[in-house]
Parts: structure tokens; sequence; C-alpha cells
């Protein structure tokens, strides 16, 4: 399983050098609002509307017709300026940012909150190649990528982000119709065209919140690897692919742009991990269906700037289910999707001393050899005439305990009293991952590719509790987010 | 490895050079590709292979008229039919087709078989065959079978409707009743305008249920 920030939208920091990124963000969306002819690549490349591809308007979720297009392989239409560029400024405001223990500085736990922010803006290159080939290749500005280690100082980066590049071709007799395709890509199920599948189905919107521990095929590889695999599409009703990933360095390391010690290090897998997916899908009148399932492979070394000896072995195992009605003025999506991970951990972490109790003084048991994370996910979302919609989507992360994820625990020494790691808002008593919750989205389209959005995450348990979660008092609902966007492709 | 990354990376760039065939190509600005690859590859994701579409939020095509749909399509291109439907999906597709692609795709469509479409509301479908075989007497609408065929085949400039969608038919009508952005179908506002709601649900209903011919 793969720490990601709990709250990644309230980690960010604000200061005067942020008021121009995001004013020149503000600006941008007014020029976009005010040149409705300022479009995206496939805009201009096929001519046609958003909401041809994107179900009531609403990117990314897919229509139909969207899936074959990119089935397809990006390749309808005709080769246009092969530039697109996209810009989210945000706003969130956390319920409560209080620390019941003084020693927390609460807002540096939670230095975006309450701020306008410049939050990503991203370039995207492709489209149509050849008749045969096209490709949808992403790189994002991240203005709130890391922090400083020396003064924690927010540092702005630029990094690859999603990457998929096609080779298709399609064969059409009577009776039957078989797409074949290749495909190239940094991120295990980015290049379904299912909204299902964790890379395009929840917390789409960049900077949104939801759980904090997440399957490794739910984004926990996205740009550290290159994937190279082979699908069928037959007659519109199975949809078959198997794809392989290895660790994008050497000449791949163009997809994996971006890394470095101070925000992090690369991850390096073992060989070639495979992930596969199998569909079935049914259209009947304005309805369509999906059913499929869908799993990842992945051994991961525990060291990436050491990749040696034994690995983490993760099986990651997926159902999913999607269900549309599209029928202008209305657009329904419902997914699901549920998510069983099994990981076997490296040797050199499991049965070992937590972070927590290096030296064993607290008592705490040693790290698990190995861990269960399971994921439910499931959305409902709503688009009238391509301006109004709304969701609502509910998480549900449980799994084992695991004294490797304490980061706060209480003082042997010193009954009642608690010792604490360096975590105060993320903090986690108990060890265990859970975390369930809810959010709520209402949306608008004032023209089609500039959406402004509002979202409220309202967190049941968060970090295996309800209450005091980390100790400190600190409740699941605490972490309740009111989350602004406004998002523009142009 | 390295070796096999530039292998791979090689075949890659082979790939890339273009060794598809015109006969399955889905480039939309090549006059040298053949309508039925166009259909095919391209129309064929919202209308059907065959033109019988699924979804209601695109016409069934299969044996429609071909001068209709030569009419259409030229429409799109001109954008002299802008209706919602037309220029959010079809300005795009059709900006660069030529006379003779858009020829081609017109008889393509209109040589398909048509297959029955599902029952329309039955109530609603005995309203709709009075509208459709003797008009509204009472407000000079003219039955629909003296210009679509008593077989809702169509004729000409005038199109097929027989196993059309009914949500296609009614907002169709609504587009001819409340705007002027079907100039091309000026004779259908003159005969819509005083449709209710209700008569345009009903002829719907009944045309979606009258079997192919």
């Amino acid at each position: 399983m793969r720490r990601i920030a709990a709250t990644e939208a309230s980690r960010t920091g604000w200061s005067r050098g942020h008021i121009v990124p995001t004013l020149f963000v503000l600006v941008t969306l007014l020029v976009a609002a005010t040149q409705a002819r300022a479009i995206p690549v496939f805009n201009r490349q096929t001519g046609q509307n958003c909401v041809a591809c994107h179900a009531g308007g609403q990117f990314p979720d897919l229509t139909s017709y969207g899936r074959l297009f990119k089935l397809t392989g990006y390749t309808i239409g005709e080769h246009a300026l092969p530039l697109a560029a996209m810009g989210v400024a945000s706003y969130n405001k956390t319920r409560s940012t209080a620390s019941p223990d003084p020693s927390f500085d609460s807002p540096a736990n939670l230095p975006k909150d309450g701020n306008l922010i410049f939050q990503t803006g991203s370039v995207f290159l492709g489209g149509k190649v050849t008749n045969n080939l096209g490709a949808f290749v992403q790189f994002t500005y991240n203005n709130y990528d890391h922090q400083s280690a020396s003064d924690s100082h927010w540092i702005g980066h630029t990094v690859s982000d999603n990457l998929d590049v096609r080779y298709v071709d399609r064969f059409i007799q009577p009776g039957r119709d078989l797409i074949v395709g290749a495909t190239m890509n940094n991120n295990p199920g980015v290049q379904d065209v299912w909204n299902s599948i964790p890379a395009w189905g929840y917390n789409v919107v960049p900077g949104s919140t939801g759980p904090a521990t997440t399957p490794l095929v739910a984004g926990g590889l996205a740009q550290n690897v290159a994937g190279f695999g082979a699908y069928a599409y037959w007659n519109r009703t199975l949809y078959a692919e198997v794809t392989g990933y290895r660790t994008a360095n050497g000449v791949w390391s163009f997809m994996s742009q971006g890394f470095n010690a101070e925000r992090g290090d690369q991850a390096i897998v073992k060989g070639v991990n495979p992930y596969w997916r199998l569909a079935l899908t049914h259209d009947w009148g304005p309805h369509s269906a999906m059913v499929g399932t869908f799993g990842f492979d992945a051994k991961v070394f525990p060291d990436p700037t050491d990749p040696t000896g034994s690995t983490s072995n993760y099986r990651d195992v997926g159902v999913d289910g999607q269900y549309q009605y599209i029928l202008d003025p209305h657009a329904v999506t419902l997914t699901a999707s549920y998510i069983h991970e099994h990981v076997h951990y490296a040797d050199s972490l499991a049965n070992q001393a937590p972070p927590l109790d290096p030296d064993g003084s607290l008592g705490l048991p040693l790290t698990n050899a190995s861990d269960t994370l399971k994921m439910f996910r499931a959305k409902a979302s709503y688009s009238y005439n391509a301006k109004y919609g709304g969701s609502v989507s509910y998480f549900d992360v449980t799994g084992s305990t695991n004294s490797a994820l304490q980061s706060s625990a209480f003082d042997p020494s010193n009954p009642g009293m608690l010792l604490d790691g360096s975590q105060g808002v993320t903090g986690n008593l108990s060890g265990n991952p859970g975390t369930s919750g809810w959010t709520l989205e209402a949306f608008w389209l004032p023209i089609q590719n500039v959406r402004l959005g509002i979202e409220y995450t309202m967190f049941n348990r968060f970090n295996g509790a309800s209450s005091n979660y980390d100790g400190f008092g600190r409740s699941a609902k605490d972490n309740d987010t009111l989350f602004l966007y406004a998002w523009a492709a142009f | 490895m390295k070796c096999a990354n530039l292998t791979l990376g090689l075949a890659i760039a082979a790939l890339a050079a273009g060794c598809g065939s015109i006969e399955r190509s889905r480039a939309l600005n090549d006059p040298g590709v053949p309508a039925a690859a166009t259909a095919q590859q391209v129309c064929s994701n919202c209308h059907g292979i065959d033109g019988n579409s699924v979804s209601p939020n695109f016409p069934r095509l299969a044996a429609q008229q071909k001068d209709y749909l030569v009419a259409q399509l030229t429409g799109f291109r001109t954008h002299h039919r802008s209706d919602p439907a037309g220029f959010e999906y079809m300005w795009g597709l059709s900006r660069h087709l030529t006379d003779a692609q858009i020829e081609g795709l017109a008889a393509y469509f209109a040589a398909q078989k048509p297959v029955a479409n599902a029952p329309g509301d039955p109530a609603l479908a005995v309203r709709g065959a009075q509208v459709f075989k003797q008009g509204v007497p009472a407000k000079e609408i003219p039955p629909c079978q003296s210009c679509h065929g008593v077989d809702g085949q169509g004729n000409g400039a005038f199109p097929r409707l027989a196993g059309q969608h009914a949500d296609y038919i009614e907002k169709q009508l609504l587009v001819f009743q409340r705007t002027d952005e079907r100039p091309e179908g000026a004779v259908m506002k003159t005969v819509a305008h005083l449709l209710t709601r209700d008569n345009m649900a009903a002829v719907a209903n009944y045309l979606q249920g009258l079997p192919p011919k």
C-alpha cells in the first residue's frame, strides 16, 4: 500500500509569490470564457464539441463515442495543432485545523487551508499522428509540488503526467467489428476507457481530497513506470487487454520526468509487471453498461536508491462496473469499483521495528510481513444540458493493522500520555488505514471548456477510527473539506 | 536491456511511419478515403455500422433517402443546418468531406437494410397513426404520409421516418417549430407550427414502431 497525502489539497502554502500565478489563472479563465474558440487538441482534430466525447460535457467521463475515440487511438479526424493547456485554481477549507496539542503548529499541517491558489497547470501534446497512431501526453506544473527540506516553503515543479500513445487498427466486416491496438503508457489504468478504474474515476479534479491509503493500482506507480500492452475490443462487447510495466528509466525516462531526492525518488520495480483487464459491454437505447475485472501484480524494491534484494510483492484484483444513460439533455453516469490488495513486504520491511519505536521501548509490535487492503468506491453523477450537474461519491478503505503506519502511541512509562511522531493532522494511533466518507459535488460549465465546481468531502472514518484517530482527540470529521475549483482547458 | 529498448523504440517508429490501409482510415480530410471506410470507421461509432443506431441520441440512417442524406451532410458542412445535435457532433466531422465523399456516404447508408426498432408507446402510437395518416384537419395540418410515404419510407428530399427513434423525431419537430436552425426544412416549419407536444409524441411513437418496408 502506498501513503499519499491524506488531504493533499490541504498541505500547501500561500505567500505573496503565489498571487501572480493565481491572477494568471483567473485572467486565463476570463480569456477562455470570452474566446470559446480556443479549444483543446481533440476538439480541433474532430471539430466536435466536448459533449461528443465527455458525458454531459463533464471531463474526463467518456461517452460511448468518446470510448471508441480513445480505443481507436485518438485517430479520428485530421491533424491539428497538437497542443492544449489546462489550468486549475482552487480554494479549500478544512472543518477544523485545531490541534489539541499546542506543540503542533496546525497551520503548518494545513498550510493551504483557506487560501485561493493556483493548483496546477498542464500542457497536452498529442492527437492524431498517423491514421493508426495517436497520443495523449500531459505534462503538469504543480505549483505546490513539495516542501523545501530546509525551510518548508512550497516548491513548484514540472513533472510527467498521464501519457498514452496508441497504435490501432479496426477491422469491420458484416457482423464483425474488431479493434486491436497497442498502448504505451505510464500509469496502470490510464489507458482504460471506463471511468470506474481509479486512474480516471475518482478525485479527478487536481487538489481534491480522499482516502489516505489506497491500493497500488490506484495511482501508486503513476508516472513511475512504462507500460507496453495490447488490447482487443470485439463487436463492441468484449474488451481484453494485457500490459506489462517496467521502471520508466533509460530511454523511457521521458514518461517519468520530475523525480528527485527532495520531492521523492522514482519507484523502481523489478522486471516486467503485468496488468490485465477484461470487460463486457452492452448498449441498448440510451443506456450503456459495463462489467469488468482488472488486476495488477507488481514487485517494488523497498529502497529506490538501492534496487537490490527482495521486493514487496503486490497483487491487486478489482471488479468494476459502469452504467450510463445519455439522452440529451440528460447524462447520468454510475460507476463502482472494488479492489482487493494483498502485499507481501520485502525482507527489509517485514517484521521490523516500527518507525515510531525503533528501540522497542514502547512495546509496539513488529511491522507486518504482509497486509491486505480493500477499497470500494462508487460515484453517481448527473449533468443537465452539459451545463449544470453534480455528483455523489462514496469511498471505503479497510485493511489490516500494521505498526508501520503508526505515527502516535501511548507512552508506557507515563500512563495516559501520548508520544507522537511528527504528523499532527495525519497522525495514526491504531496503525489501521481504514478511511471512509462521502463527497458531494456541484458544478457549472459556463462554456464547454470551463468548469466551476464545489465539493464537500465528509469523513466517517479516518486512519482506522471515527474519533481520536491520532490519539490527540482529532476526529475523522475534522478533516471534512470544502473545495472550490475553477478548471479550464484551452 | 538497452538493445531491447532500442528495438522496441525502432519498432514503434516504424509503426509511426504509417503502414495503415486507407481502406480502414479514420481521416476526415483526405479525399482519397473511400466513403465506406469513413462510414464504417467513423460514422458507425454513433450511427451503427449498418446505419441502425442503438442510441436515440443519433438518428437511424439505414435505408434513408440518399438525396436527404446528401442535403443534411452538405448542410452540416456549410453550417446551414445548425440545430444543437447538428453543430455539436456533425459540423466538425463534415467540414472537409468532398462532394464525392458526401455522395458516397449517402449511398452507403441508403443501401443499408433497416432493422425494426423497439415499438413505441402503444396508446401514443394509436393517436400518432391518425396524425400520420390523416393529419389534424381542424388545424389544417396535412397528413405526414402525403410527403413521407404511406409506409414512412420517405421520398427524395423527404426523409424516411419509419423506424426512426421517437426521441429524435420529437426533438427535430421542436427544432422546426421553434427555430430556424434547419432552413432547408422550411416546409416543416409550416407543418409543425401548430402541432402540440402531444401530437409530436404520438406521431414519433407511431413512427418508431413502423416496421421496415
